[in-house]
């Protein structure tokens, strides 16, 4: 056991493993909190403690993941990890559709798996040793083919948990059938340690080989980044949307990432630092709002029992509490300032500013394109989050359900708010922040960083030292309080009180249906109500409109009409479904899985279910041994 | 000083575009200082509240002006000595412009009016495609040292952008109120009295921070009020030549000017 | 020296015996047996090397292989009413010669692997791995599925002897655990077969074919 411990386990806490274990306390903790009331009155006692036992131990193998410093052990917590959250996804197993997306999961966690365990394997080859120092120095030594190689194999690894565009498919499947606290810690933190991996071996034990590598990351994230969001644009069901909001989150961390490991590799160690600091800040960040997002959206799931947001609405009257945390989520994740999300996102337009100004040619123009394709995402993340808050919780109730929902229990509350402030704190401290996330991306880039100040003092940061450029959300903050006080004062000052009169929305004066039937009209039961009504409101299929007619020609919209008649000239009701085609599910997995079919049938034959032919395998292939080893 | 001067003199820039309008068409049309008897009109009135609207609807015109004031003072002014560019540069600006966007259309959501969804939809959709836009003819603009020929392209793409962002033809109409043709007037439907003038002011003043960055930051040179009458001479002009397009010609009409800000970025790398 | 290669060569025929033994009663006999010159062979080592620790490991495998598991294997037979033939799929002629081919093969397999080791130990590691291929071929050959587990249970025969010649037996836990398991292994089976014979009337693993999906 001792031996285990010492040599195997073994711990590593540098900066990069402490920022990451920061990062798991952050949203594991509220979330555990919030599993106190969520999962009471939904689950029987027994499954509670499941949960919690779940819970704990999913929180342990990701620190473990985080922390320990040799690559065999790696791939046991890693495993465990994997494992861990499976079990978690299909908590609610008698969901149909939670075992169905466990096990798209599992397949497709195993499938990442099998690439990680191939490239640490050839390492080991070079190596002769898991222990991530000694595979650091073999690397040095390593020819730059089969660098490549096992950077590819790295990325489409770690790229699957992380969900980048096209290995995505199984992320808004599981994260949104897992239980909300569990959504939480898989989208806040569980596809994070993806990143650190990639980080870990990619960047600091393999090396930077070749300026490919950091394009390749930049290009794979910028798809990642508008793939997430344009299907995001076009969910209804409010934990998919999150879901998919995570690809695209996913996308502007290795954005930042990606910058870095280009930079290096145009000898800017100062720009990379930056570009990386603001790659993890995302990463925190968005862990954090997240998090708060899927709790929001789990409060919402217990308080109506629904997902869809159409079935909603009106809820910010009678959940506040939610509805001001999701407000708080939306913003952050919309990057608007002064939050969280608005400063990270600012410093990875800084990054890429910085590649425009003094990289070669050729990478100004890559790096503008991409700050478009960064640019162009919030845009479409802002349009989608008020869309989910919009319709979510303004306006009038559209189903029963949500018309008589309650306020969550206080633990609940209590978690969101916790997060709703750290978006706040974090948006606020940033310079502080900053600073420190700079020394991590030194230690993991060995980049002296003492020299670049990145920030002027405690409150402005300066991304080219006192160059001109700066920012300080906390002032920014201050500004729009201060004039927002200064209207209201002004207004008062000169016109007085408001003076104000409620009235019904404007309805073009769509007068009652009664009015109507006197003309000689038959009632028709949907008419006898009053003006506008919740039928009438602006829908969430209605506000993606636009979006799905400009993006149509790679979601590739279909609909289906259908005419239900009681007789061929009376129609009496219609039926219009409208769909959009998972391009990468059709034309990428199904003749994939096709393929597999095919070949598991052709290999079916050796298949003929006597235990004898099975155990006379065995026997053969060990005869086959020993006269092969005789031989040889 | 200058930014004070700048936030009472936004109303007026509004103003003049609408006569230099009314004149080319032949007509009369009110004077150049009709925007402020508006205001003042509207801020003497009292408010109706549609009964399903929320604090959300409530706060909105606060922080969307909130958010055009400080927008303006970050703003770069050659020159006078600012205090305010430590606090957010010219991204910070885009950023804070879509707080307030925001928050508009949250509260277009919020009444249930199905006219005000239409317009929160279409203004996120077309200020999501704005977005890539500036930021890239911004990064063409300040990745060449000096004025040069990609300044002009980056200029032309920034031009297109603010049509788009200021709600002028072809993009949107200021001047309809057919409920099927408006996107910025339709968020505001809702809006009444003081809330309604506070959103007026707000839009002058965006409308004014828009020109002084094309102003100051692609064509350095000359005076800031006399670049800003040229600039809304040039948009009135523009508004009276062409008709306003259906909401999916404006997707060709905004990836023309991506595409014009790419080229921007493209000539500026290669060092034109 | 001498006693060592007598019993060895018992360990060998009582598998021979095995392998061409066609009635379940005639197969379990012959383990026990067989587990009887292991349980000599070990007692023979212990006092050899005076340790304490094999001779413990050898009385343990004298009370689980030689006396409680093929009491519970008759036992079983008994009560499923399987006696009778074990059902072969390879005639007793042709499995003898299979089983000295098996014998020759393991021969030319330890030549080529250990080619210095001294002439004792190397015979005990033909024997050895002879009889665990045998008893691998066993549980191929058979259709009961008791003999199954017979075939295991040899193959793990073999396996100890191997362990206990070479290096002086494994390390005392291991030991210890292994017993344990196997013989949890034997009561577990016992209760599959129980339960196959319940479902299927019978014991017949070469039926259980139709249950292919």
């Amino acid at each position: 056991m001792g031996y285990l411990i010492n040599n195997i386990f073994r711990s590593s806490f540098d900066p990069l493993s402490v920022f990451f274990l920061a990062v798991i306390a952050v949203v594991s903790l509220p979330s555990a909190v919030y599993s106190v009331g969520y999962m009471k009155g939904r689950y029987s006692s027994g499954k509670i403690t499941l949960g919690w036992a779940l819970l704990i131990l999913f929180a342990a193998s990701m620190a473990l993941v985080v922390t320990v410093k040799n690559a065999f052990s790696f791939i046991i917590v890693w495993e465990l990890m994997s494992l861990v959250s499976y079990f978690l996804v299909i908590f609610d197993h008698e969901h149909e559709r939670s075992i169905q997306a466990g096990t798209i999961y599992i397949v497709m966690t195993h499938i990442g798996t099998a690439f990680i365990i191939t490239a640490i394997l050839i390492i080991f080859g070079h190596a002769h040793s898991f222990d991530f120092a000694a595979m650091k120095n073999a690397c040095l030594f390593m020819p730059s083919g089969t660098k490549n190689l096992v950077f590819v194999l790295f990325l489409a690894g770690f790229g699957t948990k992380a969900g980048i565009v096209p290995l995505h498919v199984w992320l808004p499947y599981a994260h949104p059938q897992a239980p909300s606290h569990i959504s939480s810690i898989m989208s806040g933190v569980m596809i994070k340690t993806a990143i650190y991996a990639l980080i870990r071996f990619a960047v600091m034990i393999v090396g930077v080989e070749s300026t490919w590598w950091g394009e390749a990351l930049l290009v794979v994230a910028a798809v990642s980044c508008l793939v997430g969001v344009i299907y995001a644009l076009m969910e209804h069901d409010i934990k998919k949307l999150l879901a998919y909001h995570s690809v695209e989150n996913i996308g502007i961390i290795l954005l930042g990432v990606g910058a870095s490991v280009l930079f290096i590799k145009l000898s800017m160690p100062l720009a990379a630092a930056f570009a990386m600091a603001a790659g993890l800040y995302h990463l925190i960040n968005h862990a954090i709002f997240k998090a708060l997002l899927f709790l929001c959206a789990g409060s919402v799931y217990s308080a109506t029992g629904k997902r869809d947001m159409e079935k909603m609405g009106g809820l910010i009257k009678v959940m506040p509490w939610t509805a001001a945390t999701f407000l708080v989520g939306s913003m952050a994740i919309s990057a608007l300032p002064p939050l969280n999300g608005f400063v990270s996102e600012w410093l990875t337009f800084q990054a890429f500013f910085m590649g425009v100004v003094s990289a070669p040619a050729g990478i100004k123009i890559f790096m503008g394109i991409l700050a478009g394709v960064l640019a162009l995402t919030s845009g479409l993340a802002a349009a989608c989050f008020v869309k989910a808050f919009g319709i979510t919780f303004l306006a009038m109730p559209r189903s029963q359900n949500a018309a008589c929902a309650k306020e969550s229990p206080f633990s609940m509350k209590l978690a969101m708010v916790f997060l709703a402030m750290l978006t706040v704190v974090f948006g606020l401290a940033a310079p502080l922040i900053l600073k420190y996330l700079v020394r991590v991306s030194g230690s993991v880039l060995s980049v002296d960083t003492s020299a670049a100040g990145f920030t002027l003092n405690n409150l402005i940061i300066a991304p080219r030292g006192s160059g001109g450029i700066y920012l300080s959300p906390s002032l920014l903050a201050l500004g729009l309080i201060v004039i927002i006080g200064m209207t209201v004062l002004a207004v008062y000052a000169v016109w007085g009180r408001r003076r104000l009169t409620t009235g019904k929305t404007w309805d073009c004066g769509y007068y009652p249906a009664i009015c109507l039937d006197q003309g000689g009209i038959p009632p028709v039961s949907d008419r006898g109500r009053d003006k506008l009504d919740p039928r009438t409101e602006y829908t969430a299929t209605a506000f993606s409109k636009p979006f799905r007619i400009a993006f149509d020609f790679f979601l590739l919209p279909y609909r289906k009409t259908e005419k239900i008649r009681e007789s061929f000239y009376h129609v009496k009701s219609f039926k219009y479904e409208l769909y959009t085609t998972p391009v990468f599910k059709e034309y990428i997995y199904q003749p994939l899985l096709r393929a597999v079919f095919k070949i598991s049938d052709s290999l079916k034959r050796a298949q003929s279910g006597s235990i004898h032919l099975y155990i006379a395998y065995i026997f053969i292939t060990m005869l086959a041994l020993i006269i092969f080893m005789s031989r040889f | 000083m200058e930014y004070l001067m700048l936030i009472l003199s936004a109303p007026l820039v509004s103003g003049v575009i609408r006569k230099i309008k009314n004149d080319l068409r032949m007509r009369r049309g009110p004077g150049v200082f009709q925007p402020y008897y508006d205001l003042a009109k509207l801020f003497a009135k009292d408010e109706v509240v549609s009964e399903n609207a929320s604090w959300v609807f409530t706060i909105t015109p606060f922080v969307v002006l909130a958010s055009c004031v400080l927008a303006l003072l970050f703003v770069p002014m050659p020159g006078a000595a600012n205090p305010f560019v430590y606090i957010g540069d010219l991204l910070a600006i885009i950023f804070l412009l879509a707080l307030g966007r925001f928050f508009l259309a949250l509260a277009g959501l919020d009444t249930g009016s199905a006219f005000g969804g239409m317009g929160s939809s279409r203004e996120m959709f077309i200020s999501s495609l704005v977005e890539p836009v500036i930021f890239i003819s911004i990064f063409a603009v300040c990745a060449s040292p000096s004025f040069r020929f990609s300044s002009v392209v980056a200029g032309i793409a920034l031009v297109l952008a603010v049509i788009a962002e200021t709600s002028r033809i072809p993009v949107d109409n200021q001047e309809t109120h057919l409920e099927l043709t408006m996107i910025h007037e339709a968020m505001v439907l809702e809006y009444s009295g003081r809330s309604l003038a506070l959103l007026e002011l707000a839009a002058h003043i965006k409308q004014v921070v828009f020109f002084s960055i094309l102003a100051n930051c692609v064509f350095p040179v000359g005076i800031l009020p006399v670049k800003i009458l040229i600039i809304a001479a040039m948009i009135a002009l523009v508004e009276v030549s062409v008709a306003k397009m259906r909401l999916f010609r404006a997707v060709d009409f905004l990836s023309f000017a991506i595409v014009l800000s790419v080229a921007a970025l493209v000539i500026s790398a290669v060092g034109l | 020296m001498e006693i060592m290669q007598l019993l060895l060569t018992g360990i060998l025929f009582m598998t021979f015996v095995l392998a061409i033994s066609k009635r379940l009663g005639a197969m379990i006999g012959a383990f026990r047996a067989q587990s009887l010159f292991l349980f000599f062979t070990t007692l023979y080592l212990a006092m050899k090397g005076r340790d304490i620790e094999i001779y413990i490991v050898a009385f343990l495998l004298l009370s689980v292989k030689v006396i409680a598991i093929p009491r519970l294997l008759s036992r079983m037979v008994k009560r499923i009413k399987a006696e009778g033939a074990a059902g072969l799929f390879v005639n007793p002629t042709l499995s003898i010669f299979i089983a000295m081919f098996l014998t020759y093969l393991s021969y030319l397999f330890t030549r080529r692997i250990m080619p210095f080791a001294d002439r004792a130990q190397g015979e005990a590691v033909i024997i050895s791995l002879a009889v665990t291929l045998i008893g691998l071929f066993i549980m191929v050959s058979r259709m009961k599925a008791i003999s199954q587990i017979v075939g295991l249970l040899v193959m793990e025969n073999g396996l100890f002897l191997v362990a206990s010649s070479v290096s002086g037996g494994m390390p005392f836990f291991v030991e210890i655990a292994i017993f344990f398991d196997i013989f949890v292994c034997v009561i577990i089976l016992g209760m599959f077969v129980y339960k196959i014979n319940k479902v299927f009337t019978h014991i017949d693993v070469n039926k259980m074919r139709e249950l292919k999906g």
